[in-house]
């Protein structure tokens, strides 16, 4: 039972995922008992298999029993496992808050199955074209679930994500073209002992597929040049959506490139190739300034939180591309933590929106007594992402930094110092507007107002406050989690630098 | 756009409706037969469900396509979809039931001889089935137009 779980964590959600069509014979809204089922079960596997790998270290499964590297091969290790747990208890936590909050049509929550089933595929699996076959489940999902939005907008939103998305997974197949030309092989640890051997590191063949398969997966991740799809599709999706994707599909793409940097390419080819490193690095600082400054400069708050993502991927790519032990646990921590916290954030926008009518940085001047519950969880979540510390964004800041320094990259650090400088900026200036502002939109004028986003109604659930409270305790608790996690990854990743 | 509108783009042809009706059953036969041939030659499910479902869309275009929504049964193309997921899924958790990984195909070959060839056509004809329902939806849906959409914001999936 243990050693087929990586490729259960993948069928189940895609069992679920075809049901609600089914169902919607009998009910309309048979879509979240049937997503919540599965879902539950899907945490628990995945927390099984967390448990596993960090008892007894990696688990690999052979599909249709092909043995590896010319079968397909799902591997989990303290790293996947990490990732492949969030994504099952974040989708999980979202069901809470869509239970109200909706879209409730039953194709909704087959999408929305079908792009858990997506994520968790890249998480597990150790081949760079499956890895492909997933990206484009994940992308096609998540387009589907953004144009889910009422407003045309929405649809704009995801025809944009669309024709971007499918640009950045084409370069992604074309890297992978380039890499079977010069290895004949697909599979990533096959790869990784090929690549340097068959063909040199720095042949243009190699250099070539690196910057074609990097450059398509930060298309997905959103870093700066590339970011242009996100704001419109965050801040334009239903909440559920903008809560859902904002938290995973950006986070499991960085972890694929952190995957592809480390179990293919490997750090012997960042050595080797010092300017792959440098245009990595230097990729992620401009995404760091410029996702910033473009954040300070947004005036709706979705938008603003968007971009915040932008900056704060740009921090997590830093991470990874510095490659030390110590950057690249503070990387994953800020990874997950991020999820976690922006999730949460994307969240109690909607709770503030549906109670206050707020969207706005102005509009949420004096909120802080409406809505006190969200609006404090907001304001700790932001805190959190700022990385003031007990909370996680402080440990993966911090362990970022730290691992800059020793690396003596002097220009990261000091754009890491001054990115938590930008992010107090704008998150200090909503948490001020929140509790020392005059209210600019007063409760007398709001409810028959407030804009309709999704159609699916203004009321606010338990569940929905419930899940961003949770974030808010969770971005402050996982702190405490962070040592035993570390000794995990330190397990995983320290075979992997080679140190 | 009103429904009047869209009935006024249908123009009834003796000779396209005698055309499809001859041509229908071969196209079937025709997807079929590249769905069969997708095991060990070029050729597939994606292939053949795309033909299969192009068989809808000739029988919209020669009767008109709120004829063809009409005739068609919304619960075959919910039942072809899904259908055509939980059949390739119970194929590959059959395995695992037989104490092998996912979709290790040959462990049924203890039931049926050349259980191989034969479990890869019903992954091939499961894949055709979706495929086949997800192009008459799409079809199906496109044809409405956005505007049904809009007129109707409570009428969901």
């Amino acid at each position: 039972m243990i050693e087929q779980l990586p490729v259960l964590l993948v069928v189940l959600p895609i069992v679920g995922g075809s049901i609600p069509l089914v169902a919607s014979l009998v009910s309309d809204r048979a879509g979240w008992p049937v997503a919540t089922l599965t879902l539950v079960g899907q945490a628990g596997l995945a927390g099984l298999l967390a448990w596993t790998v960090s008892a007894s270290g990696t688990v690999s499964y052979a599909v249709g029993g092909f043995a590896a590297p010319y079968g397909i091969e799902l591997v989990v290790d303290g790293l996947s496992g990490a990732v492949a747990l969030l994504v099952a208890v974040v989708s999980l936590g979202v069901l809470a808050y869509a239970r109200q909050a909706g879209p409730h049509s039953n194709a909704f929550y087959g999408l929305y199955l079908l792009l858990v089933a997506g994520l968790t595929g890249m998480t597990v699996t150790g081949d760079v074209f499956n890895l492909y076959v997933f990206l484009e489940i994940t992308g096609l999902a998540a387009y589907g679930l953004v144009a889910s939005g009422r407003d045309a907008s929405a649809a704009v939103a995801a025809l944009k994500y669309l024709i971007i998305g499918t640009v950045g997974a084409s370069l992604y197949l074309l890297g992978v073209g380039y890499l079977l030309a010069a290895t004949g092989t697909l599979n990533m640890a096959d790869l990784a002992s090929k690549l340097g051997e068959m063909a040199a590191y720095d042949s243009t063949l190699v250099l070539t597929a690196f910057g074609l398969m990097i450059g398509g997966l930060t298309v997905k991740v959103a870093l700066f040049p590339l970011h242009t799809w996100q704001p419109d599709a965050y801040a334009n999706a239903p909440d559920t959506v903008s809560a859902f994707i904002s938290a995973l599909v950006s986070t499991v793409s960085a972890y694929a490139l952190a995957r592809l940097l480390f179990s293919v390419f490997t750090v012997e080819f960042l050595a080797a190739v010092p300017v792959a490193r440098w245009a990595l690095v230097g990729l992620a600082c401009v995404s760091i300034i410029a996702g910033s400054a473009l954040a300070v400069s947004q005036d709706s708050v979705q938008r603003m939180l968007a971009y915040s993502s932008v900056s704060q991927f740009g921090l997590v790519i830093a991470g990874f591309a510095i490659a030390t032990p110590l950057a690249v646990v503070g990387a994953t921590v800020h990874l997950l933590g991020h999820a976690v916290m922006k999730g949460g954030l994307f969240a109690a926008t909607g709770v503030i929106e549906r109670k206050t009518g707020a969207t706005t940085v102005n509009g949420y001047a004096g909120m802080g007594s409406r809505v006190p519950l969200s609006a404090f969880s907001f304001a700790v979540l932001s805190l959190a992402m700022v990385g003031v510390p007990p909370a996680v964004g402080f440990v993966g800041k911090w362990y970022i930094v730290l691992g800059a320094v020793n690396a003596e990259n002097w220009p990261v650090v000091a754009v890491l110092l001054a990115s938590t400088l930008l992010t107090l900026a704008y998150f200090a200036r909503l948490v001020e507007r929140l509790y020392f502002a005059e209210a600019t939109i007063h409760s007398e004028e709001t409810p028959a107002e407030a804009p309709v986003t999704d159609g699916s109604g203004q009321a606010v659930s338990f569940g929905m406050i419930a899940v961003v409270v949770v974030a808010a305790a969770l971005a402050v608790a996982l702190t405490a989690a962070v040592p035993a996690f570390e000794q995990v990854l330190r397990d995983t990743l320290l075979p992997i630098l080679n140190q | 756009m009103s429904s009047d509108e869209r009935t006024g783009l249908y123009v009834e042809s003796t000779i396209i409706m005698t055309t499809v009706r001859v041509v229908s059953p071969f196209v079937l036969t025709f997807a079929l037969f590249v769905m069969f041939h997708g095991a060990n030659s070029p050729g597939g499910g994606f292939q053949g469900g795309v033909i299969a479902g192009s068989v809808v869309m000739m029988l919209a275009f020669a009767y008109g396509i709120d004829a063809a929504r009409d005739w068609l049964d919304v619960r075959v193309v919910a039942a072809l979809a899904s259908g055509g997921v939980l059949t390739f899924a119970a194929i590959g958790l059959g395995t695992m039931l037989l104490g092998g990984n996912f979709l290790e195909y040959h462990l049924y070959e203890q039931f049926i001889s050349h259980v191989v060839a034969y479990a890869i056509e019903l992954v091939e004809l499961a894949i055709g089935g979706i495929v086949a329902s997800v192009a008459i939806g799409l079809f199906f849906l496109l044809a409405a137009g956005f505007g049904h959409a809009v007129d109707s914001p409570e009428d969901e999936s």
